[in-house]
């Protein structure tokens, strides 16, 4: 049976291929000698760049016949990819990094709180959002009045205590 | 000092109020997170690292271990009940004990692994209490070399045997090795791939790595790929007690389990996974109805988690005498041990003998309260099995981004936290194993430095690590752990199948 070539598996391989190729090139910025030991900073750099090399190469050979040892893509193909929970989750962590100093914690935390339940598949949009807001108020009490520690309540700064 | 004495000066440290309530707190977050899937000790263990800037060392490590042993008790309440196994060291019990809850046993199942789990982690306790001196004295004799070599063994070990591919294992650990690499090389000072971004100079935290891996990654796995795969909860039925004859059934799968479990982890060989199916199957060859099994026997339950249970605490062997972590959550409580400044291996015996066996007594006293919690009290946390899975990874990713924001108050490292999660959702989806990836971030800078230490020795030679017989005797066994899977492959029986 002839396998449909697996796209994945040969992005996958591509990519350790260049992670490879970014280290060796960083490597080779970095001296290699000085020192009592001869051994510069830039040795193991080149060692790990040299392996992923290697690595991606083996990879990619692995793909290129019959797939990789061990993964059943037929598996996968059954559990198709939903893309639209991962656009949830990816869209939730994103804004939290965007909103979490401008509006604050509370307001970036309930957010990202709702979209992974939404992305979850649950839409119970208010009883979701008073949870989470429930569970970053406690970690913002316990952290910032318990712990001394400063999350930021951006623009709510003026409303909490 | 004798062993006694110093095991008694150990009960001093652990028997103070303020070490009990970490221990207990340990257990018991460490019980709550085995329990809950999707989230596991190696992640907790990296969130709470923060707490080491004002916690003691004795305190905050004698935690740290609590959610290490205390998650495998947890874990197996979860593959009992639920149908999905939580972490990999658990499929066995996955299977026999959901069965036997399938049939209305679920008491008796949980009974035998809580049980069991108590008796394996005493007997490997007093293992670890009793090998560890000898291994210091082994480990005070090596050098550079021999520990560069060791440590290449730890690699290997790690890479091949965690996960189903040595190919992939080595991929992830090379890319640990890589994340390692970042940051201000500690001997010279020269910044390596920080590529100017100031957040890089400093390294990337282990935090980010393990939590993006393990919580995000995840995470992002679960709600995009098996959101049509249904679970099922089995009720706790029936007593929670075991019978005359489910006693006299497990015992000796418990003492069978613990003499398997107990020297896989204590060698630096990695995992717990090849000493729970070694033990499944040898309970199953040794059993008088062979037929119960993959139907719900109590000895596939029982030996299993014992050899589980021992391996972990078996892998603090490796850890505290040498230095060397075996799994993720022993990479980051190594981590732990730096926070302090304090490196674990021969010279902590020597120089800080108080919190190392004040560590290992509080093992004593973590298995006593891990019983009580997961037996009486075994309800409660099947209570937390019942909480809707979007509303839990929704509250898992909420404390993973606090953590990791917080760490640094610095969004940058939220974005870092984004693309480390995809990257361990790639992993999950190709099959390629997170741990290595932890073990060579962390271990890696240390085998650097081991290194450079052997090769300043021998003014640049690396014949050194080839005429020091030790550490020749350890590459060679680490050139064999790499290639023996593929030498099997090729010239192996298996090969006629093809």
């Amino acid at each position: 049976m002839a396998h449909p070539r697996p796209k994945g598996q040969i992005a996958v391989s591509a990519g350790v291929l260049a992670l490879g190729a970014i280290v060796l090139a960083g490597a080779w910025e970095l001296p290699a000698g000085g020192g009592y030991a001869q051994v510069g900073p830039g040795v193991v750099p080149r060692i790990v760049g040299g392996v992923l090399l290697l690595l991606g190469a083996l990879l990619l050979r692995e793909a290129l016949t019959g797939g990789f040892h061990g993964v059943d893509e037929e598996a996968e193909v059954h559990l198709p990819m939903d893309w639209k929970a991962f656009g949830w989750l990816s869209g939730g962590i994103i804004v939290y990094g965007l909103l979490v100093e401008r509006a604050g914690f509370l307001i970036a935390s309930t957010l990202l709180f709702v979209a992974v339940a939404r992305g979850f598949t649950s839409r119970r949009w208010l009883s979701n959002a008073l949870v989470g807001l429930a569970v970053s108020a406690f970690i913002f009490a316990v952290f910032n009045y318990g712990l001394g520690l400063q999350l930021p309540a951006g623009i709510l700064k003026g409303l909490l205590p | 000092m004798d062993i006694w004495a110093q095991l008694i000066n150990g009960f001093a440290v652990a028997l103070t109020a303020q070490n009990l309530m970490w221990a207990l707190l340990g257990v018991t977050l460490g019980t709550a997170v085995g329990v809950l899937p999707g989230v596991g000790p190696a992640v907790t263990v990296a969130l709470l690292l923060p707490i080491t800037t004002k916690v003691d060392a004795s305190g905050a490590l004698i935690m740290f271990a609590g959610i290490y042993y205390g998650a495998m008790y947890g874990g197996s309440t979860t593959s009992i009940l639920l149908n999905t196994p939580g972490e990999s060291a658990t499929i066995v019990t996955a299977m026999e004990g959901n069965q036997m809850a399938r049939r209305g046993r679920a008491g008796p199942a949980l009974a035998t692994s809580a049980i069991g789990s108590f008796i394996a982690g005493t007997i490997a306790t007093i293992g670890l209490t009793f090998l560890s001196p000898l291994v210091v004295e082994l480990g005070l004799k090596f050098g550079p070399p021999e520990y560069f070599a060791l440590m290449v063994v730890a690699f290997t070990t790690v890479s091949s045997v965690l996960g189903n591919s040595t190919l992939r294992g080595m991929t992830s650990l090379a890319l640990g090795l890589a994340i390692g690499l970042v940051g201000i090389d500690n001997q010279t000072g020269q910044a390596r791939f920080s590529y100017g971004v100031p957040q890089l100079l400093d390294g990337i935290e282990v935090v980010t790595i393990a939590v993006g891996l393990f919580a995000v990654g995840e995470t992002i796995y679960n709600a995009s790929k098996m959101s049509q795969v249904k679970e099922t909860l089995e009720r706790m039925s029936g007593s929670i007690w075991m019978k005359a004859d489910d006693w006299k059934r497990s015992w000796k799968p418990w003492i069978r389990g613990t003499l398997i479990g107990f020297p896989f982890g204590s060698i630096p060989a990695g995992g717990a996974e090849i000493p729970t199916f070694l033990s499944y199957a040898i309970e199953k060859k040794l059993s008088r109805n062979p037929e119960e099994f993959g139907s719900g026997a109590i000895e596939g339950v029982a030996g299993p988690e014992a050899a589980n249970n021992a391996s972990s605490t078996g892998a603090m062997v490796p850890l505290l005498t040498l230095g060397l972590p075996t799994s993720a959550t022993a990479a980051i409580l190594l981590s732990a041990f730096q926070q302090y400044g304090l490196q674990p291996g021969p010279m902590l015996f020597e120089a800080n003998s108080a919190l190392v066996w004040g560590l290992i007594a509080s093992f004593y006293v973590g298995n006593v309260m891990l019983l009580v919690l997961n037996l009486p009290m075994v309800g409660l946390w099947v209570k937390l099995l019942e909480i809707p899975k979007p509303q839990l990874y929704a509250g898992i990713l909420v404390f993973a981004t606090m953590g990791v924001y917080g760490m640094r108050q610095s969004p940058f490292d939220v974005f870092l936290l984004y693309g480390v999660g995809l990257a361990g959702f790639l992993m999950r989806r190709f099959g390629f194993p997170a741990a290595p990836v932890i073990v060579g971030m962390i271990l890696g800078p240390l085998a650097e430095e081991q290194m450079r230490r052997a090769l300043a020795i021998s003014q640049g030679s690396p014949m050194i690590f080839f005429t020091h017989p030790i550490s020749a005797a350890l590459l060679a066994l680490a050139v064999t752990v790499i290639l023996a899977p593929w030498l099997w492959r090729r010239f192996g029986p298996a090969r006629r199948r093809s």
